[in-house]
């Protein structure tokens, strides 16, 4: 049928079918702002303006808009003008990956257009249909509010980052920041001013000891809340990320999934599928070489054992793969999918960790080929143990002893983009995967065997991704796509549904937990064993390294003579566990913050001064990271904590959360509310830095006839500003400022290698890879300028201001000098090119802290407020460091409160849609406060430290906390559902 | 996924639709928002050989008073209209409370407000509402237009007693008596949420102070708005004390709802319990706007 739409206030007359979507019409004629999400219109990533309306364009057909108006981003900037609504998020920090943002903008718009002085709650609910996994919308709520003014013809009200005076004494505090340690270097200016965003930003107004890098004084470019390099095109709606490149002949790949939790296939009869014209591959056990491997997105050699091949002859959880075809539109290749005839015997299943590993039940990995596994007839993958002094000694001579089991359950990570990758041979013939993924690098190398085919023929680039969250530090579907373009010689893009992204890519590990603590009469802790099961599901992709992080994180808070850890890794017939933010962190920090407030109650003490009095402290030793690294590397002697602003969190943190109403009895039973109960609770985080020995990262960065730079990193963004924050120390180091270097990153043909974006490490690790060689160019470029000005001796050159200044006054520009190198005399490309490893992963620690509310009869539980103060070292840059705080506790609110996988007794899970998985959106938010307590880092760039990960810790146990205080009630199970508060309730009565 | 094809008419007006439907009956679907059946189609669970888009009859959206001081509403209002409808505000003020506590902008944009009542969504609030109201609803087709009743119009899970050549064209709500209140509660996993269990409750007061009208309706307790007469029934002539809706709402768990659904959210003992809770926190916020403090 033809209609005719008016697009961006021009009549567009389109050809389209009748069950066409607008989205998909929308974006064939070029509109790649609009983007999916699901087939519901639930996260509103498709969302746009009919008549001036939000509504949802993947739930609207075609037909239905003809004749209306329909308002895109497109067509909300004139040329290179933005609007206020796009450059206010831009500039507050709204944007992270920015897939969503075109729509939030037209939310803002829509409300603005009928509104232009919205209240708080006006303007959440205006973007209550968007979903955002990233900013926790604290930051997109500023941006209406600054741009509501700027229509108005006002001046906003910018939130600058607010400086806190210290509240922990600087002299003989408990985190060994005695005296020497602050020792002339309380310099009352702030280093670091910011910019505006985050609501609270605490800046140290003296720094802690440690060597101190001379430009720390006198930085311009680090510390300051630089707009985002990639903000433009993404308040844009620019085609940025993989499904926004379209290929002529491009195929639609489609996947045949396992309907049942466990069975053999006995056979596949593809024929009546590959019958189906405009069917172009059909691949399965059949037809694709079986290698073996394990996906998760990891450093040579991949941890054993490698538990998967392409397609098997057996399926291990519902939502595995059995097939996968390539057809000329998606309609064909769901027929064709429907036509693929499976003859299943279906095999008894397990999904509890613990009843899978104790040798009576079914066994998931019975293939005759399976190697390296711990003991798989007991669906065991691995048996991790470690230990420092001896449990039982310490046990011995405890006073008192004190055990507590947890259960943690399964979430999804749902990045609003689910996985996608396209795949072509390019006119090298060459196969090219453009794919939304976190470990280009290590999908390529582990990708090639697969295929059969050397990595030098493979090129992997990740464009802009819409969110990851480790669910995308997998090489998931490359395999499939490279096979499909190999076997139909075209190009094939893979997207998964949003029911695959939940139930066929991967997801947080459940675990159970057990602690069992020895404590001193005095308070000491003397002994602390902790036993973990570990679901892995069906493989075991990060099944070792994410219990071995829970035992690192379990057993690293507390300073203790004796530990132990114990853990079984078990296979069961649930969607796989995977990476997620936090990795192994979130559970372990929920049993232990639990537990050690289980035991402070036993005590009669107070729980933050039981915790502080055990906490590790500037100075203590990591005891058991030695034990417990990951992969192959032999970390050494255990590292020491250097820098702790701990103290200094919770103290902040309490400020922040008002703590002492929390002994307040009329606060707590509010007398003219009789059924409610009000809580106040806390935890303790402490993370890493990166993986010490084997995270590695790498940046070459070169200079252009006009004074600017390429940078050229392999470090993956998501979203989370690392392009930003590695331009920002490249253009500190060389004296420029943030617009003259030019970033690309991620593209395995064009930029040095990256371990990838994970395990909290870009700004340490590739930040200091970006460092380290902007430092190797600047020596280049001083000893051209003392070339240029004829300088005996270019040592004290200084680049400041795009130039270099010799001592002696006289100044070269940049562009002089590029020009001069590569033109004029004595040519060379002035370039370095530089990698990094750290021994060290120095933990970014932080007090969490939450205020809720609970109805006694109902059971419900309604989070008020969050606070986080967090010492993640000196922020490159405080609005994306206080973004990825704000976004990473709410992604824990969602796993402490209301996000969980729900399955039925054969293994099919019951919620995998937006709706019912429950995400909190903008107008279902508790109020968020961070504050950013600054320590100077000496093993990191700038005095940084990671911040990504830590957010996701503390949310659960604080909770749990809270609602201790409020109740008496001790909650050992996660998520904090009306139904198990309230048979919590019951029991406790 | 996108919907498999199917034969897409746009009908002018109400006439032509229910030509339409008298010609395809089984064989079409009618289509209002969308919010609910597209994404049906989009998984093929839907899968109508005719699609018949109500969205360009303009006379199916409207918001008139009704001759007994209540309000008439158009099938194809959308929710934002009844939401920011000043005549709904002030003659059905139960609605105008209920319209913000559905979804976000983009379903409250297009959603209708027909649709809603015609889905029969067990966990949604405004059939609900429309048996607590003791509404009624206006059905046309090609045979001629015919009222039906609230309590006799939701049949179960996702049906009514539209007849297959049948469109809902009005919904009709009656005024509020003198001396009325009305409460909604919900509690869900998250504040703002769909609800576990939500319910609404009307009553009324007579000059000496005792109940002369109760309506309670819940749901996402069953296959669609399920009310609970034996509980309103124990109300009238008594006193709002604590003790009558406590023992009201005790008699809509074990004589109304005795076996609520169980499913992902809830098991029914949960369900059960929170009959009994939200019940009594309704009527007493009711009677307490009624005039008559509980």
């Amino acid at each position: 049928m033809q209609i005719t739409i008016n697009i961006n206030g021009i009549d567009k007359t389109i050809t389209c079918q009748p069950h066409e979507s607008l989205m998909r019409v929308l974006r064939r004629e070029g509109y790649f702002s609009v983007r999916y999400g699901s087939e519901t219109g639930e996260t509103g990533a498709g969302a746009i303006l009919l008549d001036g309306r939000l509504v949802a364009s993947d739930v609207l057909l075609a037909a239905q808009a003809a004749g209306h108006r329909i308002e895109t981003v497109e067509g909300l900037s004139e040329g290179v003008k933005l609007h206020p609504i796009q450059e206010a998020f831009m500039r507050t920090g709204a944007i992270q990956s920015g897939y969503a943002t075109p729509a939030m903008v037209l939310a803002a718009k829509a409300l603005l257009a009928m509104n232009p002085n919205p209240t708080e709650a006006e303007v959440r609910d205006a973007i209550s249909g968007i979903l955002d996994r990233e900013t926790g919308y604290a930051k997109p709520v500023q941006a209406v509010f600054e741009a509501a003014a700027i229509l108005r013809g006002e001046e906003p009200t910018r939130i600058e980052p607010k400086v806190m005076t210290p509240i922990t004494l600087p002299l003989g505090g408990d985190e060994g920041w005695g005296e020497s340690d602050w020792g002339g270097r309380s310099d009352p200016t702030p280093e670091f001013p910011g910019g505006g965003g985050g609501d609270v930003l605490t800046l140290r107004k003296a720094l802690p000891k440690f060597v101190v890098a001379p430009e720390a004084q006198q930085l311009q470019v680090v510390g300051k809340s630089e707009i985002k390099v990639d903000a433009l095109k993404l308040a844009k709606g620019n085609p940025a990320f993989v499904d926004d490149f379209e290929m002529r002949g491009m195929l639609h790949a489609k996947l045949l999934t396992s309907p049942h939790a466990h069975a053999r296939i006995l056979d596949i009869d593809d024929s009546a599928a590959r019958a189906l014209p405009g069917v172009h591959a059909v691949i399965h056990y059949k037809n694709i070489e079986r290698v073996r491997y394990a996906s998760g997105g990891q450093s040579y050699p991949n941890p054993k054992p490698w538990d998967q091949v392409s397609f098997d002859n057996k399926v291990r959880h519902v939502g595995d793969r059995v097939a996968a075809v390539a057809a000329e539109t998606p309609e064909i290749a769901a027929e064709a999918i429907k036509r693929i005839a499976v003859t299943y015997e279906v095999l008894p299943a397990v999904f509890d960790e613990n009843e899978a590993i104790t040798g009576h039940a079914p066994v998931i990995h019975d293939e005759p080929d399976m190697a390296d596994a711990y003991d798989a007839q007991r669906n065991i993958s691995h048996f991790i143990h470690a230990a420092v002094g001896d449990v039982e000694t310490g046990f011995a001579q405890a006073d008192r002893i004190f055990e507590h089991t947890y259960r943690v359950h399964q979430v999804q990570q749902v990045p609003i983009e689910p996985h996608i990758c396209i795949g072509y041979w390019d006119a090298d013939e060459r196969l090219v995967l453009r794919s939304s993924t976190q470990v280009p690098f290590h999908a390529r190398r582990m990708v090639a065997p697969l295929l059969g085919l050397p990595v030098k023929r493979i090129r992997v680039i990740k464009p802009r991704i819409g969110g990851g969250f480790g669910a995308k530090q997998e090489m998931l579907i490359e395999d499939i796509v490279g096979h499909l373009v190999i076997a139909s010689g075209k190009p094939v893009k893979l997207e998964l549904n949003r029911e695959e992204e939940f139930i066929s890519s991967r997801t947080r590990h459940p675990q159970t937990i057990t602690y069992k603590t020895g404590v001193n009469r005095d308070g000491r802790l003397v002994a602390m064993k902790m036993r973990v099961i570990g679901n892995t599901g069906a493989y075991a992709t990060h099944g070792l390294t994410v219990q071995t992080v829970t035992g690192m994180r379990g057993l690293s808070t507390y300073n203790c003579p004796n530990k132990e850890f114990e853990c079984w890794v078990a296979y069961t017939n649930i969607p796989v566990p995977g990476a997620y933010r936090g990795y192994g962190a979130p559970q372990a920090l929920f049993a232990l913050e639990s537990h050690m407030e289980e035991i402070a109650a036993a005590l009669g003490r107070d729980a933050v001064e039981f915790k502080r009095q055990n906490w590790v402290k500037v100075g203590d030793p990591l005891d058991i990271a030695p034990q417990l690294g990951e992969g192959e590397a032999e970390v050494g002697a255990a590292p020491t904590v250097l820098t702790s602003g701990l103290s200094e969190c919770i103290a902040q943190g309490m400020q922040a959360i008002d703590w002492q109403r929390r002994y307040d009895p009329d606060w707590i039973a509010p007398p003219d509310r009789l059924h409610i109960r009000r809580g106040i609770g806390m935890a303790v985080c402490m993370h890493g830095s990166a993986i010490p020995g084997l995270d590695m990262g790498a940046a070459s960065i070169k200079i252009n006839d006009d004074g600017s730079f390429n940078l050229l990193v392999g470090a993956t963004d998501l979203g989370t500003g690392s392009d930003t924050v590695l331009s920002q120390i490249a253009a500190e180091v060389l004296g420029v400022p943030l617009e003259d270097i030019v970033i690309y990153s991620s593209d395995t043909d064009f930029t040095p290698f990256d371990t990838g974006a994970y395990a909290s490490s870009t700004t340490y690790i590739s930040g200091t890879a970006v460092k380290k060689a902007a430092e190797e160019l600047r020596q280049q470029i001083k000893q051209r300028a003392g070339l240029m000005l004829g300088l005996s001796d270019w040592a004290d050159v200084v680049l400041r201001d795009r130039q270099a200044q010799a001592p002696d006054g006289r100044a070269v520009t940049l562009a002089a000098i590029a020009l001069h190198s590569l033109h004029q005399d004595h040519q060379r490309q002035l370039m370095a090119t530089a990698s990094y490893v750290s021994p060290d992963s120095p933990p970014p620690f932080a007090g969490q802290f939450a205020e809720i509310e609970m109805d006694i009869q109902t059971g419900q539980v309604t989070v008020k407020k969050l606070a986080m103060a967090v010492d993640c070292g000196v922020a490159i840059n405080p609005i994306t460091a206080s973004g990825q705080v704000e976004g990473g506790m709410t992604q824990a609110l969602g796993y402490a409160h209301c996000e969980e996988m729900v399955y039925d007794e054969s293994g099919r899970m019951l919620n995998a849609q937006i709706g019912p998985y429950k995400i909190y959106r903008a107008d279902e938010m508790p109020e968020l406060d961070v504050t950013l307590v600054q320590t100077l880092e000496p093993t990191g760039p700038f005095g940084a430290k990671a911040v990504a990960e830590i957010p996701k810790d503390g949310v659960a146990p604080a909770i749990a906390s809270a609602i201790y205080n409020a109740s008496g009630l001790r909650l050992r199970q996660i998520p904090f559902t009306p139904e198990r508060v309230w048979r919590a309730l019951h029991e406790m009565r | 996924m996108k919907p498999p094809s199917f034969k897409y008419h746009a009908p002018r007006s109400v006439e032509e639709a229910a030509g339409l439907l008298a010609e395809h009956g089984y064989d079409a679907k009618l289509l209002a928002g969308g919010q609910s059946l597209i994404p049906t189609m989009n998984f093929r669970l839907a899968q109508p050989a005719v699609l018949i888009d109500l969205n360009r009859i303009p006379e199916l959206a409207y918001i008139h008073p009704a001759g007994d001081g209540g309000v008439r509403i158009g099938a194809m209002s959308r929710h934002v209209q009844v939401e920011k409808s000043d005549l709904i505000a002030q003659a059905a003020p139960l609605i105008h409370e209920t319209m913000p506590l559905i979804a976000h902008p983009q379903i409250r944009n297009r959603g209708t407000f027909g649709g809603s009542i015609a889905h029969a969504d067990p966990a949604s609030e405004l059939p609900a509402a429309l048996l607590t109201l003791g509404g009624r609803v206006q059905a046309r087709g090609a045979k001629g237009a015919r009222w039906i009743e609230a309590d006799e119009f939701f049949l179960g899970l996702f049906t009514t007693a539209l007849q297959p050549d049948e469109l809902l064209a009005e919904v009709r709500f009656p005024a509020l008596p003198a001396r009325a209140g009305f409460a909604a509660r919900e509690v869900a996993r998250r504040h703002g949420d769909y609800a576990l269990v939500g319910v609404m409750a009307l009553v009324g007061l007579d000059a000496g102070g005792a109940c002369n009208l109760a309506r309670l309706t819940y749901f996402s307790v069953g296959d669609g708005p399920t009310p609970a007469p034996q509980a309103a029934a124990a109300l009238i002539g008594q006193r709002p004390t604590s003790e009558a809706l406590a023992a009201a709402a005790e008699l809509a768990a074990s004589a109304d709802i005795p076996e609520p659904v169980a499913d992902i959210h809830a098991t029914a003992a949960f369900r059960r319990h929170l009959i009994k809770a939200l019940g009594k926190q309704a009527l007493q916020q009711a009677f307490i706007r009624a005039g008559g403090a509980a």
